[in-house]
């Protein structure tokens, strides 16, 4: 298993963000559903080992990430893409990109086929020497991608991926996501029910920073049928139904 | 976005790039830094600054190495270092501000080595610009034929300056990530270059650490010509410089974020190891003290500085002829212009010059904390010599001094002095007194008759007072320097201390015809200078 939780907790202040959650990933592409607030970006940073958990213990690509060697080696197969894209604005994304896979740490001489393979992968071979200040939100997201990508990561946190891309893109994206998971473990946090429904071999659902439903996408159709919890599509009445459960303290899932 | 292909094939550009020569990670990353700088884009307002405080000052001056030498790094890291400071702050507050704390914060690379990174490329870019404006200065006075060579030390506390600048604004910039924080680091250059300039003025001690200080006291124009440079100072402020730098760079790799435990361990280390070098430096300072050619640091001179470089004097043909340093070449047209006169009037006469030779200012006090005094100009040997500390005065170019002035002004200073000499009023019957603590003759009985030749011969050769001391730069009033020599200070203001009875005989003596002057002085300057002639006798 290329991610082991077990009671993670984080606290910021007063505040519980994550309330004991455990959690086995495997290899494939694990989609991470939740109302704004549930835990899902304070549980991916700790995954992305860019805040330690405030307890409970946590083993990625079979590693430590509370000890520094073994954190860095975890961080060199990680790949990264939070919620808020930060980026400086006077470099191209060819630019952006090489510069995160040296800090990535990959050998020099692979930098340049691997920024170019991760350009050409999210579609901005013809943006590469775009300077990231002149492309869109969407552009910017796939810039973000490419440079979560570009290290081959085994472990690949993505918060949030599909905002601001178009609906083709959005397909599109969908369809490196499955590829991605075939060699690697790819937890993908998200709103979009349909992303996790069209991507993911997994998926839990988290409410108040605990996972409340961990199970298939066909698993989670099924918590809707026969309710009437509201939504457009089957997963989404899943997704409702869990949520509603879980909120009325009948948890469908531990 | 095409994600059909498992693995996709790198592009053609690429794989063309790819076959270039490889460079190392940390080669690849600085460059990346590099191309990205804000350094580059500020590279017009530095130049501007340059050209403004550093290149026009520089070139009004007189084309000596040691003038320029001292100048460039000075000037240039006044206007620099706060500018370069703020530019330091905003790179290091880059990723704060950017939003790309938890991006960088999770790559395996430690932190402390991107910012390194990133420290190291506003630094390159820095130095460049500095050294850029260096290389002009330089390029321009070595075309200019200037004798000698560039004076390297200083040159160096100025690039170890431009790194300490970058280092501490970079280090405020990491650990107070803000927009206000690159225009306080700024303001706080700016305010610790103003603190060290007022610590030198009151002569703190330490203040001599203070990096703009190019020679403690010494005048630029001064050092580096007869003696080899002291870089006593210069090694004590890039000492403190460097663990300045180290320091502030080294607190970055401090906390918990920015690596493992032996690299913080290391950082640690590097810190505490700048602090100590920053220490020893400012102690180093605090021990030197003002000696005849420079400032020395007991603990770092080599007594390799104290030999004199060998040189062939510059001469005139005039019937006195004057000698110059060949990197004083420009001015002895000048010099002979001044002095001209006075020589020409004293000619033949016993223990008059025969020969003017320009020789090093020297410091006679060694604290600089009692005042700044400089050798003057002596006449010794048989012929009698007249050797003159040329440099201190004011140059043509230093400040608004002409080449007319120039003269005017070695003509007063020295001219009255020469005549002094050549008559016998010596220190003996002086005393201090007047402006400026100049030597002002009194009119004894004993000497009142050489008093009044000196008046008479002065009057007559047009040395009013000697204001021009007051005009453009003294770097201290010139004291009789020791050893073998007839020496004396010049006179000051006199003229009260002048009775009546002796300005009548010098304005009678001033009225002679030259001829007649020279005659008489020929005849009675042995009786004169005995004191044994009367103010009656005086023609």
């Amino acid at each position: 298993m290329n991610v082991e939780i077990a009671g993670l907790t984080r606290r910021f202040g007063r505040a519980q963000a994550v309330a004991g959650v455990d959690l086995t990933i495997g290899p494939g592409v694990f989609g991470l559903l939740g109302p704004n607030g549930a835990g899902k970006t304070s549980l991916l940073r700790m995954l992305a080992t860019v805040i330690p958990p405030s307890s409970g213990t946590l083993r990625l690509l079979g590693r430590d990430p509370g000890s520094y060697p073994q954190r860095r080696q975890i961080r060199r197969r990680l790949g990264y893409l939070p919620q808020n894209l930060g980026y400086y604005s006077g470099f191209t994304v060819a630019e952006f990109v090489e510069y995160f896979a040296l800090l990535k740490e990959m050998p020099p001489e692979r930098v340049p086929t691997a920024v170019a393979t991760a350009v050409e992968r999210t579609g901005l071979g013809d943006k590469a020497r775009a300077k990231l200040r002149t492309l869109s939100g969407g552009m910017l997201r796939r810039a973000g991608i490419a440079q979560a990508i570009v290290n081959e990561p085994e472990l690949l946190l993505l918060d949030e991926p599909t905002a601001g891309l178009d609906p083709q893109q959005r397909v599109t994206f969908r369809a490196l996501l499955r590829d991605l998971g075939q060699r690697s473990t790819v937890v993908v946090s998200t709103h979009l029910v349909e992303d996790v429904g069209a991507a993911c071999s997994q998926v839990a659902l988290m409410d108040q920073g605990k996972i409340v439903f961990c199970g298939t996408p066909a698993e989670l159709t099924a918590q809707g049928e026969g309710t009437e919890a509201a939504g457009d599509a089957p997963l989404e009445r899943g997704y409702s139904a869990v949520l509603a459960a879980a909120q009325a303290g009948t948890g469908a899932w531990s | 976005m095409t994600a059909t292909v498992p693995a996709a094939p790198a592009a053609p550009a690429a794989r063309a790039r790819a076959h270039r020569v490889t460079l190392p990670g940390p080669a690849r990353l600085l460059r990346l830094e590099l191309r990205r700088s804000i350094m580059p884009w500020l590279a017009p307002l530095f130049a501007v600054l340059f050209w403004l405080v550093t290149y026009h000052p520089a070139m009004a001056n007189q084309p000596l190495w040691n003038i320029r030498s001292g100048i460039v790094p000075s000037h240039t890291m006044l206007a620099f270092a706060p500018l370069l400071a703020g530019a330091a702050a905003w790179a290091g507050s880059r990723e704060r501000r950017r939003s790309m704390a938890d991006l960088v914060g999770m790559t395996a690379l430690p932190r402390w080595a991107g910012q390194l990174a990133a420290w190291a490329a506003t630094t390159c870019w820095a130095e460049a610009i500095y050294l850029a404006g260096v290389a002009a200065v330089f390029v321009v006075t070595a075309h200019e034929h200037a004798w000698g060579g560039p004076l390297w030390w200083p040159v160096a506390v100025g690039a170890a300056f431009v790194a300490a600048s970058c280092a501490l604004g970079f280090a405020a910039g990491t650990l107070l990530p803000s927009p206000f924080t690159p225009p306080l680091a700024a303001f706080v250059m700016f305010l610790a270059l103003a603190g060290g300039a007022f610590a030198i003025q009151d002569n703190v001690r330490y203040a001599q650490i203070w990096p703009l200080n190019v020679q403690g006291p010494f005048p630029l124009d001064s050092y580096g010509i007869f003696y080899p440079y002291v870089p006593d100072l210069a090694i004590a402020q890039a000492v403190f410089l460097a663990g300045l730098s180290a320091a502030a760079l080294g607190t970055l790799g401090l906390p918990a974020a920015a690596g493992g435990r032996w690299l913080r361990r290391a950082a640690a280390v590097v810190t505490a190891a700048g602090l100590a070098a920053a220490g020893t430096g400012v102690a180093l300072a605090g021990t030197a003290r003002l000696e005849a050619h420079g400032m020395v640091i007991p603990a770092l001179h080599d007594a390799a500085s104290d030999r004199a470089i060998a040189y062939t004097p510059v001469c005139s043909h005039a019937a006195v002829p004057v000698c110059v340093h060949p990197a004083y070449r420009a001015f002895l047209t000048d010099v002979t212009a001044a002095h001209g006169p006075a020589l020409s009037q004293l000619a033949g006469l016993p223990g008059a010059p025969v020969r003017v030779t320009q020789v090093a200012v020297t410091s006679v006090k060694p604290d600089p904390s009692n005042g700044i005094a400089f050798g003057g100009p002596i006449v010794s040997g048989r012929p009698p010599v007249l050797y003159l500390p040329l440099a201190g005065s004011s140059l043509p170019g230093e400040g608004s001094t002409s080449a007319a002035e120039f003269t005017d002004f070695l003509r007063q200073l020295d001219g009255r002095w020469i005549i002094s000499v050549v008559v016998g009023l010596s220190g003996q019957d002086s005393e201090l007194g007047g402006a400026g603590g100049n030597v002002v003759p009194l009119a004894s009985p004993r000497n009142a008759a050489q008093v009044a030749v000196v008046e008479g011969l002065a009057n007559a050769l047009g040395l009013t007072q000697p204001s021009a001391r007051s005009a453009g730069k003294t770097p201290g009033s010139r004291m009789p320097v020791s050893g073998a020599g007839t020496s004396v200070n010049p006179p000051g203001n006199g003229t009260p201390s002048i009775t009546n009875q002796v300005r009548a005989a010098a304005q009678r003596f001033a009225s002679l015809p030259s001829g007649a002057r020279h005659a008489w002085l020929i005849t009675h300057l042995t009786a004169l200078r005995a004191g044994r002639i009367t103010l009656g006798e005086i023609p």
